[in-house]
C-alpha cells in the first residue's frame, strides 16, 4: 500500500488523450494477450493430443519412417483383450490409492500438529517442506542408497523389528517394492498437502472453538463438528489433486525399479514409455495413452467440478 | 484460563498443560526427524569418507569430514556440463513462462471478455495432463522436423507444460493490485500495456519471482522429456546426467550423494522462499495463503 502516491504519480505522468479509442482496444485487447498461449499451447499440446488419437488408429513405425498404415481399431482390441493391461490398470489403481490415502492422512496430521503454536515452528516447518522441494532425481539418488540390501541404512531400522534379521531385497520383492513406491512418493508430496491443509484450518475464525468449548464440547467433537467441515471441501479438492499427482507419477518408479519386479510396481505411465521406448510399438503405446487420456480427462472433470463448487462458498 | 483457578486446581491443570507441552513437541521432533532423515542421510553419506558408509551397520553420525569428493566428483564425470545445459534449457523455459504467463494473467485479473471463464478451464485441464500422453506424439513431431538433440526445442516443450501454473499463480498475485490503482491510471491517460508495464509489473516484483522459480525448476527438474528428446551426452542436463551415475559399483558413494546434493541445493532454497505462491498455483488459487 506504500506505493499508493508513487504509482499515482506514475500514472498521472502518463500521456493523456485517445480517450475515444480505447473502447475498441479494450475489447480486443484479451484476445491479443491470450492469443499467443493458445497458439504456443495448441501447437504444444493440443495438436499433439489430436496426433495421438489419430495416431492410435493407426499402425507406426518411427524407426523406419514408412507411412502409418491404418488399422481401426486393432490397437484397442489389443488392449482390451490383453491381460497384461488389465493389471497395469489394476496396480496403478492399487498406487494411486494407497498415495492418496498415506499422503493426505500424513498431511492432515502434520497439518493439525502444526497448527498448534510451539516455539521454533518457522524452523520446523521449513524442514517439513523439504521432501517436496527436493527433485525426483535426488530422492531417487537418496533411497536406491538407503535400501541398499548390504550398506543400506534402513536395514538398521528394519532389523529392529523382531523375526527380522537379514537385510531385505526391498525392491527385489513385489510387495515391499510397492511399498516403498508408495512411501516414497508420499514422503515426497505429503509437505505439499499440508501446507494446503494448514492455510485450511487457519481460515475457520478461533470464535466457533471458543464458543463450543464453553458449551463442554470435547477435542473429538471439535474436531468432528468445527474442524473437519471447515476444511472439508479443501481435502476433497486435494483428494483429486493427489490422484492426478501419483497417476502422473513416473521418474520415481521408473528411475527406482522401471515398473519392476515382474511388473509389481508398473503404473500406466510406466507401461506406455516401456512399450514405446523398449519394446519400439508406437502404435500400441499410443492408443495405452488415449486410455490414459480419457482417465485423465475425467478426474480433471472432478476438480474443475469441485473448484467452481469451492469458489461459489468463497463469494 | 489455570490462572483464574485457585487451590488445588491450579497444580493439577499446570501439570496437565506441561505434560501437553512435551507431548506436542516431542511429537514435532519424532515428525521431523522422520521426514528429514532421508535428506539427512544423503548430507552424512556425503561428507564422511566412504569406509564408514559401506560398512554394516553404518554410524549413524558422521565419524569425519571431508571435502575432496566434489572436486573428484566434478573430474571423473562431466556434470559442469550437465549443470550448463540445465542453466540454459531452465533459463529459456523461465524466460517463455515470463513473458506468456504475465499476458495471460493479466487477461485473466484484470479484464472482463466473453470466454474468460473458459480460457481458465482450458488452462486448468492442461495443468492436470500426465506429460507421459503427449510424449509419443511430440517425440514423432520433433523427429520429423529434426528438432531432437536441441536444448531451445526441449525448453519450449517444459514451457509448454508448466506455463498454466505459472498463468495461475500470476493471476492470484496480480488480483491483489487493486482495482483502483489501474483505473484511476487509465483515466489518466495510461493505456492498458503501460498499465502493465508500468503499474502492474512493479507492485508484483514477488509474485514474478515466485513464476520464475516456478517455471526454472520446473525444466531443471525435469527429467522424461530430457532423457528422450535429448540422445547426446554433450546436451544431458544434469537430471538425466545424475540418473546415469550408478551407486555402488562404478561411482563412489560420496560422490554420488555430491551430485545429488549439489543438484538439489537451489531448488530447496528457492522453493522453500516462494513455498506460498507455489502452492497457491498448484492448487489454482483455491488457497488463499
Amino acid at each position: 500500500m506504500s506505493n499508493w502516491g508513487q504509482t499515482r504519480a506514475a500514472a498521472g505522468g502518463g500521456q493523456r488523450g485517445g480517450v475515444g479509442r480505447r473502447p475498441v482496444g479494450r475489447l480486443l485487447l484479451p484476445y491479443l494477450l491470450v492469443l499467443p498461449i493458445l497458439v504456443y499451447e495448441g501447437i504444444l499440446l493440443v495438436y499433439p493430443i489430436v496426433r495421438g488419437v489419430v495416431g492410435s488408429f493407426q499402425s507406426i513405425e518411427l524407426a523406419t519412417n514408412v507411412a502409418p498404415e491404418w488399422v481401426g481399431l486393432k490397437n484397442y482390441q489389443r488392449m482390451l483383450s490383453d491381460p497384461e493391461f488389465w493389471k497395469v490398470m489394476q496396480t496403478t489403481l492399487l498406487f494411486t490409492g494407497l498415495v492418496i490415502l498415506t499422503a493426505i492422512s500424513a498431511g492432515l496430521l502434520t497439518a493439525l500438529l502444526f497448527n498448534r503454536s510451539f516455539r521454533l515452528r518457522p524452523v520446523a516447518r521449513g524442514i517439513l517442506m523439504m521432501p517436496w522441494a527436493m527433485p525426483e532425481v535426488p530422492v531417487v539418488m537418496i533411497f536406491i542408497w538407503i535400501l541398499n540390501p548390504q550398506f543400506g541404512v534402513i536395514n538398521i531400522f528394519a532389523r529392529m523389528i523382531p523375526g527380522v534379521d537379514q537385510n531385505p531385497q526391498w525392491l527385489l520383492d513385489p510387495v515391499l517394492a510397492m511399498l516403498w513406491m508408495v512411501l516414497i512418493a508420499s514422503w515426497k508430496a505429503f509437505p505439499f498437502y499440508s501446507l494446503v491443509i494448514l492455510a485450511a484450518l487457519q481460515a475457520i475464525p478461533e470464535e466457533i472453538f471458543e464458543a463450543a468449548r464453553v458449551d463442554g464440547a470435547n477435542w473429538l467433537q471439535l474436531f468432528r463438528h468445527i474442524t473437519l467441515p471447515g476444511i472439508g471441501t479443501t481435502l476433497e479438492l486435494l483428494v483429486v489433486l493427489a490422484c492426478i499427482f501419483s497417476f502422473k507419477q513416473f521418474t520415481l518408479i521408473y528411475l527406482m525399479t522401471g515398473g519392476g519386479p515382474s511388473g509389481a510396481t508398473e503404473t500406466i505411465v510406466i507401461r506406455i514409455y516401456n512399450t514405446a521406448f523398449r519394446f519400439y510399438d508406437y502404435s500400441y503405446a499410443t492408443a495405452l495413452g488415449v486410455a490414459g487420456f480419457v482417465v485423465s480427462l475425467v478426474i480433471a472433470f472432478f476438480f474443475v467440478i469441485l473448484q467452481a463448487r469451492r469458489a461459489q462458498e468463497n463469494f | 484460563m489455570a490462572k483464574a483457578h485457585a487451590g488445588v486446581w491450579s497444580g493439577r491443570i499446570h501439570l496437565r498443560s506441561r505434560l501437553r507441552r512435551i507431548v506436542l513437541y516431542s511429537t514435532v521432533l519424532v515428525v521431523c526427524l522422520m521426514t528429514f532423515f532421508p535428506i539427512y542421510w544423503m548430507v552424512v553419506s556425503t561428507l564422511q569418507p566412504n569406509e564408514y558408509t559401506l560398512h554394516f551397520p553404518p554410524p549413524l553420525f558422521p565419524q569425519e569430514i571431508t571435502f575432496g569428493q566434489f572436486a573428484e566428483l566434478f573430474v571423473a564425470h562431466p556434470v559442469a556440463i550437465w549443470i550448463r545445459n540445465s542453466w540454459v534449457i531452465a533459463l529459456l523455459t523461465m524466460l517463455v513462462c515470463m513473458v506468456l504467463s504475465i499476458m495471460g494473467a493479466y487477461a485473466l485479473s484484470s479484464l472482463r471478455w466473453p470466454g474468460r471463464n473458459l480460457f481458465g478451464l482450458f488452462l486448468l485441464v492442461t495443468q492436470m495432463l500426465p506429460e507421459m500422453l503427449v510424449l509419443i506424439p511430440i517425440y514423432g513431431i520433433y523427429r520429423s522436423l529434426s528438432l531432437l538433440n536441441n536444448l531451445t526445442s526441449l525448453a519450449l516443450v517444459d514451457a509448454a507444460f508448466i506455463l498454466p501454473i505459472c498463468v495461475w499463480i500470476l493471476k492470484g498475485v496480480f488480483d491483489t493490485v487493486p482495482h483502483e490503482i489501474l483505473d484511476a491510471a487509465l483515466v489518466d491517460g495510461c493505456n492498458e500495456l503501460s498499465v502493465i508495464w508500468r503499474i502492474v509489473l512493479p507492485l508484483t516484483v514477488p509474485g514474478l519471482v515466485a513464476v520464475a522459480v516456478v517455471a526454472f525448476f520446473f525444466a531443471w527438474n525435469e527429467y522424461l522429456y530430457a532423457s528422450i528428446l535429448l540422445g547426446k551426452a554433450e546436451l544431458m542436463p544434469a537430471s538425466v546426467g545424475l540418473s546415469t551415475l550408478k551407486a555402488i559399483g562404478r561411482t563412489p558413494i560420496e560422490q554420488y550423494m555430491a551430485a545429488g546434493l549439489i543438484f538439489s541445493i537451489l531448488p530447496i532454497l528457492f522453493y522453500l522462499l516462494m513455498q506460498r505462491y507455489i502452492v497457491s498455483g498448484l492448487t489454482a488459487g483455491a488457497v488463499k495463503g
